[in-house]
């Protein structure tokens, strides 16, 4: 596997805050990777370096070994989609319109939609599960509904890459579980790449398929999901004692003492 | 997996009947309307025919075809344009507020041309669009390098924006006032003068409109990405920054080109695309299409309704930007009444505003600018220009300087100091940094009973006038809860309306300029805040009632305090929500109005006062409230010296200056902490 994104050095600083410092890291192809670490520890803020939504102070990012500084606007959009965590009102728009809305890295400003474009839309709305909802305003469905909706237009975008932040925070368990199975079925179906924030360590075990925890800016630990489900290892991320089990092969739970 | 799918519509919403319905109604009325006048002298296939040929024997004829149809023609051709400019406007800036009106462009235009009547009257020869252009460019330019480092924020850029109108509109008038025999006329024009007698502007203007028009389409998709807010359309590969300005260029490009000439035609840019959502357009397309529509019939209606005031009246020229403006009014205040959620606006980020509360010491603060007011007050009463050179008055000889400078300088400080309570008050009661007197329109209420009062040519004495305006600004309070209470003061349902309350106050001013005479240099005195009509005995009235008013709020600072946690939060502490925010409204009101009365409606004073204080580091309800009144009190002292002294022995009314100062100061705190 090829290093999609491969971040080196990189530091964030916001006037005298420094968010993040000395960070290097590579995320690989087709992995499923959750960002974990309590609230400020700038998992957001290195998910939104690696969505190009801020940049950085120091250091430098690369997509496919070319640097950030150098790939165009569209040209990135088309090989990484970015949900950010708050997802506007988008004011009367339909699923089926929002979701249209994706192609426009393939097909900016002028370019016509071709019928490509078109099963591609139909395609991102079927596998979201959104297929009755297509002509339903955006703003009147339900908040798992709407998150869906949101993920169906990353899809249309095509990209080989997702970028989620909290997609899960503002939901119920059901349509947290459903929210997170979709992504992982799409990631192994479409082969895509996915880096999440999460705050359920539990979940991010259970649908990912390696973690890396932040604290204070800095890496702290990093590995596949058996290694990082150690209470020792969670107790330095969250700061609580923490204890884990292994409930059945693959399959553990944290708890605190 | 997914169960909680209900049965569902399964075909594509389509338009709504009523929208097309109230285009086809508004425009066919406009036209009836229009061509009634007409009938009588020709028949329907004449007067149609009147477009494109006339009979040089009927003299009606000739009269339809070089008067009436170019100036249908005109009409129609640019309330489409400043339809579709504002609809692309709102786009752009995901805000049902914003046009190129309330983004200041025609108010750029207009001053533009005004600086070139006056300094380059050949610009004006060669081509009248540059200068209007050059002005439209330098308003947005404005907006845009103060809201640069806030990222575009819609609410920011909007509040720039109009601060930027009322400053260029300031800025007019002490040209006028300056200046007055040279501008007569521009103010007719100002006021947006469809009048035509010949088919030469409408022939310049169509290719410009048709080409501005066609670009503003070939922007639409990327347009429609910003719906989705600044990260998930740069997420998508659209570059926010450039598309943005590139639309908000075609924007000012089409404003000023209607601008340049025929004036300015304020809120048919506003009212059009309002009215399209109202009735239904949803998608961009539908919106762009209809919002065109619903601007060409609505300015030929306001157009229509302007020329049977101007025949009905006793001659006096109603020009159509004031139609305009009357109609917009209400078309802002049905808006109201309609968009439940516009305070969470598409495209608005909810993350926290990079900006950090400091907090400083209360009494170093208000130390201060209270050592800065005595300075004010002993320079204002001592140094001052003679007729050769400056000189200073000895403190021996402040009585006999008393009766010239105290009263006019007591009563701008508790002016100053009133506005300053009252915009804190407001403030802090709808939880909304752009909340003040002038914004809400509380003072527009207060100087639209006055300018009626001059109208009628009543003649009242200084309580009678306190009175109407308390009456104005408590009815303009009034009306603005009413319409805003089942939004439970949410910002922008405020705010509208009071922009609705200003543009019915600027309507009335308008239409009293354009009709000229003795009636409008009094009202334009008073409206700029000339405090040299201030006597003794007012200047002591005002300082007892100040006094009087300032002792009530000691007894609602803590419930201010509690009342922006919200209704549930505030009635579950124990406090009787109705009754404090009506003791609240009332004081705001009555400080408003006693101010109002003293400086006019359109100091920035109210909006400042409170916004420096919180700059000034003072968090808390009563600090606040003491150093806004402080600071207020400095600012319009500081404004009735300037007024005396700038040009000599001539004054400049004190507001003016005031507004056109905090104007400045504003603007530069905007860009530093883009609340």
């Amino acid at each position: 596997m090829s290093a999609f994104f491969e971040v080196s050095d990189l530091g964030m600083h916001i006037g005298d805050t420094s968010i993040l410092r000395n960070i290097n890291i590579q995320f690989r192809e087709g992995e499923l990777t959750a960002l974990l670490g309590h609230n400020g520890s700038g998992k957001s803020t290195l998910l939104k370096v690696l969505a190009r939504q801020m940049s950085p102070t120091r250091g430098d990012v690369s997509l496919f070994g070319s640097s950030f500084r150098t790939t165009g606007a569209r040209e990135f959009a088309r090989k990484v989609g970015y949900l950010p965590q708050h997802p506007p009102g988008t004011d009367g728009l339909t699923v089926r319109e929002l979701v249209a809305l994706g192609r426009y890295p393939w097909r900016g400003p002028l370019g016509r939609y071709n019928d490509e474009d078109r099963r591609l839309i139909d395609q991102a709305i079927v596998d979201t599960g959104l297929a009755q909802f297509g002509h339903r305003s955006v703003d009147t469905l339900s908040g798992g509904e709407r998150q869906r909706a949101w993920i169906a237009m990353l899809l249309a975008q095509q990209t080989r890459c997702l970028l989620l932040d909290e997609p899960i925070s503002a939901l119920d368990v059901k349509h947290q579980v459903e929210t997170l199975r979709l992504v992982h079925r799409l990631a192994e179906e479409r082969e895509l790449t996915v880096v999440v924030v999460l705050h359920d360590v539990d979940l991010a075990a259970r649908f990912c398929n390696r973690l890396v925890a932040l604290k204070s800016g800095q890496l702290i630990a990093d590995g596949s999901t058996r290694e990082i489900m150690d209470s020792g290892i969670l107790e330095s991320i969250y700061g609580v004692p923490m204890g884990v089990m292994e409930r059945a092969p693959g399959q553990w739970v944290s708890y605190v003492h | 997996m997914y169960a909680d799918a209900a049965s569902l519509p399964r075909s594509r919403p389509a338009i709504p009947v009523k929208l097309p319905v109230a285009a086809v109604i508004l425009w066919f009325g406009a036209l009836i309307a229009s061509s009634v006048p007409w009938f009588g002298e020709l028949d329907l296939g004449a007067l149609i025919s009147a477009f494109w040929t006339f009979d040089p024997e009927d003299y009606s004829s000739v009269l339809a075809h070089y008067s009436w149809a170019p100036r249908v023609s005109i009409a129609i051709l640019i309330g489409c344009g400043l339809g579709l400019a504002g609809a692309v406007t709102q786009q752009i800036l995901g805000n049902p507020l914003a046009s190129p009106t309330t983004l200041g462009v025609e108010a750029g235009g207009q001053f533009g041309i005004t600086v070139a009547t006056l300094f380059a009257p050949g610009l004006l020869a060669f081509s009248p669009d540059l200068a209007a252009i050059g002005g439209g460019l330098l308003a947005i330019g404005m907006v845009i390098a103060l809201t640069w480092r806030v990222g575009f924020s819609p609410v920011t850029v909007i509040l720039a924006g109009l601060v930027i109108t009322f400053f260029l509109g300031a800025m007019n008038m002490a040209f006028l006032l300056l200046k007055g025999e040279w501008l007569g006329n521009l103010f007719i024009w100002g006021a947006g003068s469809l009048v035509q007698n010949n088919w030469g502007p409408f022939t310049e203007l169509w290719p410009r409109v048709a080409v501005l028009a066609i670009l503003m389409l070939l922007l639409m998709r990327p347009l429609q990405l910003l719906q989705l807010g600044q990260t998930s359309a740069s997420a998508l590969g659209a570059r926010v920054g450039l598309i943005r300005a590139l639309a908000l260029f075609l924007v000012v490009l089409m404003t000023a080109t209607v601008v340049s000439r025929v004036g300015v035609v304020a809120f048919v840019g506003l009212a059009a695309p309002v009215l399209a959502r109202l009735l239904g357009a949803r998608t961009l397309g539908s919106r762009l299409l209809w919002s065109t529509l619903m601007g060409g019939g609505l300015l030929l209606l306001a157009d229509t309704l302007a020329r049977w005031a101007s025949t009905w009246g006793d001659g006096s020229l109603v020009p159509t930007g004031t139609a305009t403006a009357l109609i917009g009014g209400p078309v802002i205040l049905l808006a109201l009444q309609s968009f439940r959620n516009t305070h969470h606006m598409p495209g608005q980020e909810t993350s926290p505003a990079g900006f950090l509360p400091k907090r400083r010491s209360p009494l170093v603060v208000s130390g201060i600018v209270a050592a800065l007011l005595l300075a004010t007050v002993v320079v204002s009463m001592g140094w001052a220009p003679g007729l050769e050179s400056w000189h200073w008055t000895a403190i021996t000889q402040w009585n006999e300087a008393w009766v010239w400078r105290g009263p006019r300088l007591l009563a701008a400080i508790l002016a100053g100091v009133a506005l300053g309570l009252a915009g804190t008050l407001i403030q802090r009661m709808t939880g909304n940094p752009m909340g003040s007197p002038e914004m809400l329109g509380i003072s527009g209420g207060a100087a639209l009973v006055m300018v009626l009062i001059v109208l009628s040519g009543a003649e009242v004495g200084r309580l009678g006038q306190l009175g109407g305006a308390t009456l104005g600004a408590a009815g303009a309070l009034g009306l603005l809860i009413l319409l805003a209470r089942k939004h439970r003061f949410a910002g922008n349902q405020l705010l509208l309306g009071g922009l609705a309350l200003y543009v019915f106050m600027d309507a009335g001013l308008r239409l009293v300029m354009a009709s000229g005479g003795t009636v409008a240099s009094q009202l334009l005195n008073w409206m700029y805040g000339s405090t040299w009509l201030v006597s003794e005995v007012e200047a002591f009235g005002l300082l007892g009632f100040t006094v009087l008013v300032s002792g009530l709020l000691l007894l609602v600072v803590r419930p201010l305090t509690i009342l922006p946690l919200g209704d549930t939060a505030a009635s579950s502490l124990g406090l009787s929500v109705s009754r404090v925010r009506l003791l609240l409204l009332l004081l705001a009101a009555v400080l408003t109005a006693s101010a109002t009365v003293v400086i006019g409606p359109l100091s920035f004073v109210g909006l400042i006062a409170p916004h420096l204080a919180r700059v000034l580091g003072q968090q808390t309800v009563g600090h606040q409230m003491i150093v806004a009144a402080l600071v207020g009190g400095l600012l319009l002292a500081v404004a009735d010296y300037l007024s005396r002294i700038v040009v000599f022995p001539n004054q400049l009314p004190a507001g003016l200056l005031a507004a056109l100062v905090g104007g400045v100061y504003f603007l530069w705190g905007l860009s530093r902490h883009g609340r």
